[in-house]
C-alpha cells in the first residue's frame, strides 16, 4: 500500500474515541476531586443538578474532542524533507521536525487504541524534552507507511555517509519486507525475572509492608494484627524456623512479582532487521515498538549474574544519543532474557563486527582499599566511638555490623575482581560489577571528549582514571596504570581526529 | 607498546597531549576570583555576625568565632590561589586541552570535530577586567562541556573564531 503524505491530513475518525478518553481522563484529574465532594455533599435536589452537570461536561469534552480532531493535521513536506504537525483548537502549534533530525519513530497502543484497533505513532528526535509530533490515532498500515517515510530519508542520508566513511560493507537492504530474527521465548523472560532485580523488588515490598504497618497503627487497630497470636506462632517454632519462614515467603512474593512485571511488559518481544535498522516490539497490556539505528547506539551494557550465566541469559541495555539528562530513561533501550547466540547477532547489526575483548587492563589494588576505607573502615570507626563516648547501648548491635562488613568485603572482593577495561582497535569494554557483572561496549569513533584525572598523591606511584564521554554518557575507569592510560589516549585522539567518522 | 596491535601507527611517535606546555589563565583572572571570594565571605560574615548578636548563649563565643572565620577564610583564599595555579589550557591544531583541579587534577580534551558549538560569556566582574570565558559545547552532554575562563577578551575572540572555523570545515 503506498501511501501518499504530502498532503495535510487527519488521523483516523475512529480516533475521536480516544481523544474523547484522553480528554476526559485530563478533566477528571483536574476536577474528580471536586465532582466527588459535590456528590456526597449534596442533598437529593442538587444531584439531579450535579448529575446535568455532568452530561454537560461530557457533552463539552465530546465537543471538545471532535475540534481536537479537526485541528490535528500532519504531512510530509517532501520539498523541505520536514515533518509537520498542526496542533490545537484557539492555540494553535506547528511543529516541525527534520526529517534527518528524527532519532527514533515509536508506535505503541493503550488499552483503548487497542480494543478500537488502532495505534498512536510518536517522533523523537535528540534535542527537546517533549514528544514531538504525537499522533494519538492512525491504522496499523498507514502507522507502517508513515514510519517507513519518515525513516526512508535517513535512509538515504546513511546511505551517502556509508559511501564516504570506510565502512566496508553499507548494510543497507532496500527491501521493505521485515525479518524477524529474534523472539525471546516465554521461557527467558522466566528465567530472566526469577534471576534479576532482587534489590529492587525486596525494597518494593518491604517499603509497601511498613506503609501498610504504619497506616494500621496510625488507625490504632492495633487488634487487626493480634500480637499474641504471632507471638505464639513463633513460640511454638525455634527463630530460626520463623526466619526461614519469613525469607522463604519473601523470596516467593519477589519472584513471582518479578515474574509478572519481566511477562507482562516484555511478553512476545520480537526483534526484526529492518533496512539496517532494528525494529522491536514487546508488550502485554501496551504494545510498544520501536526503531533503533545502529549508528545511533552510543552504549551497549550486557549483565548477567550467576545465576543468568548458568541459565544462559542475559540482559542488553541500549544507551543511544541524547542531549538531555532528563531524557536518558527514554533513550534507553532494554533487551531481557537473550542467550549469548542471540546476543552475538544483536551486537553484530549494531556494530558490525563482533566486539572482541582485546588487551586487559587492571586497575590498582589501592582501589579496593580505598572502598573498604570509605564504606568500612570509615562506618565502624564512627559506630565504635559512638559507642563509645555517646551512648553504649549500640554494642548490641555488634553482630549486625559483623554482618555488614563481612558482606561488604565479599561484596569489594569481587567487585574489584571483576572490574577490568578491555581495549581492541575498534572498541573499549568496561566489565564492572559484584554480583551483576556488566560488560559496557563502546565504540572508540563515538568518543566525544577524553578526561584524564590524578590524585596528587598518586603522582609517584603511576596511577590514574581515564573517563570517555560519548553522546549517550560517560564511562570512567578508576585507578589504572597511568602511563598506558595516557598512550591510549594519544592514540584514541590520532584516530578521532584523523577520521571523518559519523559519530551519531 | 607490545599491547598495541595496530601496527601502521608507531603510537611513540603520536603528538603526546601530556608533553604539550599549557597556557595559564590570564594573571588578572585571580583578582576576578578574589572579589568573588571576597562578596561570599562577605556576605557570610554578615550572617555570622547576625547570629552572633541575636543569640545570647554564643555572646561569650565573640573571639573564637572571629578567629574561626578568619582561618577558613585564609584557608579558602589559598586553596583557591593554588587551584588557579592548576588552571591551564591549550589549543592544539585538533583538539582543546583544558587542566584544573587541586586534589584530583584532571585534563580532558576535546577533539574540534565532535564540538558542536562554541559561546562566549562575561561575567559581571570580569567584564571590568577585560576578560571572558570560553565554553565549548560537545553532543555528551554537561559532562563533557568545557569552560574556560579568564582569557583576555580579544584572545577568547579569536579563540571562538578559530574553533568555528575549525567546526565549519568539518560540516
Amino acid at each position: 500500500m503506498e501511501a501518499n503524505f504530502n498532503q495535510p491530513q487527519r488521523q483516523s475518525p475512529i480516533g475521536i474515541l480516544v481523544i474523547f478518553v484522553d480528554s476526559l481522563q485530563k478533566f477528571a484529574r483536574a476536577f474528580l476531586p471536586l465532582v466527588l465532594i459535590v456528590m456526597f455533599k449534596a442533598d437529593t435536589l442538587s444531584k439531579i443538578f450535579v448529575f446535568l452537570g455532568i452530561v454537560g461536561l461530557l457533552l463539552l469534552v465530546g465537543v471538545v474532542a471532535y475540534l481536537r480532531y479537526l485541528n490535528f493535521t500532519f504531512y510530509i513536506d517532501a520539498e523541505h524533507d520536514e515533518f509537520i504537525v498542526s496542533d490545537g483548537i484557539i492555540n494553535k502549534t506547528k511543529t516541525t521536525i527534520q526529517l534527518n533530525k528524527i532519532q527514533q519513530v515509536n508506535i505503541h497502543q493503550n488499552i483503548i487504541q487497542r480494543l478500537i484497533g488502532i495505534y498512536a505513532l510518536s517522533v523523537d528526535t535528540a534535542g527537546s524534552d517533549k514528544k514531538e509530533g504525537d499522533i494519538k490515532a492512525i491504522s496499523h498500515d498507514l502507522a507502517l507507511a508513515l514510519k517507513a517515510k519518515l525513516l526512508d530519508n535517513e535512509l538515504q542520508k546513511s546511505q551517502k555517509v556509508t559511501e564516504f566513511s570506510e565502512e566496508n560493507e553499507p548494510k543497507v537492504t532496500v527491501s521493505n519486507e521485515v525479518h524477524p530474527f529474534l523472539k525471546i521465548s516465554l521461557s527467558s523472560l522466566f528465567k530472566v525475572g526469577i534471576t534479576s532485580n532482587y534489590v529492587r523488588s525486596i525494597g518494593l515490598i518491604l517499603t509497601f509492608f511498613f506503609t501498610i504497618l504504619d497506616n494500621l497503627r496510625n488507625i490504632g487497630k492495633d487488634d487487626v494484627i493480634d500480637g499474641d497470636k504471632i507471638e505464639k506462632l513463633v513460640d511454638n517454632y525455634p527463630v530460626i524456623y520463623s526466619i526461614l519462614f519469613f525469607i522463604i515467603v519473601l523470596f516467593t512474593i519477589v519472584f513471582l512479582i518479578n515474574i509478572g512485571r519481566t511477562v507482562i511488559k516484555y511478553f512476545d518481544l520480537t526483534i526484526s532487521k529492518q533496512k539496517g535498522s532494528l525494529l522491536m516490539s514487546y508488550g502485554l497490556i501496551n504494545t510498544e515498538s520501536t526503531i533503533l539505528k545502529p549508528e545511533k547506539v552510543q552504549i551497549v551494557n550486557l549483565s548477567q549474574n550467576y545465576f543468568q550465566k548458568k541459565l544462559n541469559v542475559l540482559e542488553i541495555k541500549i544507551k543511544q544519543a541524547i542531549s538531555d539528562e532528563k531524557k536518558q530513561k527514554k533513550a534507553l533501550i532494554e533487551i531481557p532474557g537473550c542467550n549469548a547466540t542471540e546476543r552475538d547477532e544483536i551486537l553484530k547489526l549494531i556494530f558490525k563486527q563482533l566486539p572482541e575483548k582485546g588487551v586487559k587492563m587492571l586497575p590498582n589494588f589501592r582501589k579496593l582499599v580505598f572502598s573498604i576505607f570509605l564504606t568500612i573502615v570509615l562506618p565502624l570507626t564512627g559506630f565504635y566511638f559512638f559507642g563509645k563516648r555517646i551512648d553504649a547501648e549500640v554494642f548490641k548491635y555488634t553482630h549486625f555490623a559483623i554482618f555488614y562488613t563481612v558482606f561488604s568485603l565479599i561484596i569489594h572482593f569481587f567487585g574489584f575482581r571483576n572490574y577490568r577495561l578491555f581495549i581492541s582497535d575498534n572498541h573499549i569494554i568496561k566489565q564492572s560489577g559484584a554480583w551483576d557483572v556488566d560488560h559496557e561496549i563502546i565504540e572508540i569513533k563515538k568518543i566525544q571528549a577524553l578526561t584524564t584525572s590524578q590524585l596528587f598523591w598518586h603522582k609517584n606511584l603511576n596511577i590514574g582514571s581515564l573517563t570517555m564521554h560519548t553522546a549517550g554518557g560517560s564511562l570512567t575507569f578508576y585507578l589504572g596504570q597511568y602511563d598506558t592510560i595516557k598512550d591510549y589516549v594519544n592514540l584514541w585522539l590520532y584516530e578521532i581526529e584523523t577520521s571523518d567518522s559519523n559519530w551519531m | 607498546m607490545e599491547n598495541f596491535t595496530n601496527e601502521a601507527i608507531d603510537t611513540k611517535q603520536l603528538p603526546r597531549y601530556e608533553a604539550i606546555s599549557l597556557t595559564p589563565l590570564h594573571a588578572k583572572y585571580w583578582n576576578v576570583q578574589l572579589i568573588n571570594l571576597l562578596v561570599v565571605f562577605f556576605i557570610l560574615g554578615i550572617a555570622v555576625g547576625v547570629i552572633w548578636y541575636s543569640a545570647e548563649e554564643l555572646s561569650n563565643y565573640g573571639l573564637p568565632i572571629l578567629v574561626a572565620f578568619l582561618v577558613v577564610f585564609s584557608v579558602s583564599i589559598l586553596l583557591n590561589r593554588l587551584a588557579f595555579k592548576k588552571k591551564a589550557f591549550a589549543f592544539r591544531n585538533h583538539d582543546v586541552i583544558y587542566r584544573s583541579g587541586l586534589i584530583a587534577t584532571s585534563t580532558m580534551v576535546i577533539p574540534y570535530n565532535r564540538v558542536q558549538h562554541v559561546a562566549l560569556h562575561e561575567g559581571f566582574v570580569s567584564r571590568i577586567f577585560g576578560l571572558a570565558k570560553v565554553e565549548i559545547f560537545t553532543a555528551g552532554g554537561n559532562s563533557s562541556d568545557l569552560e574556560i575562563p579568564g582569557i583576555a577578551k580579544e584572545e577568547a575572540e579569536n579563540i571562538k573564531q578559530l574553533l568555528m572555523g575549525k567546526i565549519q570545515k568539518q560540516l
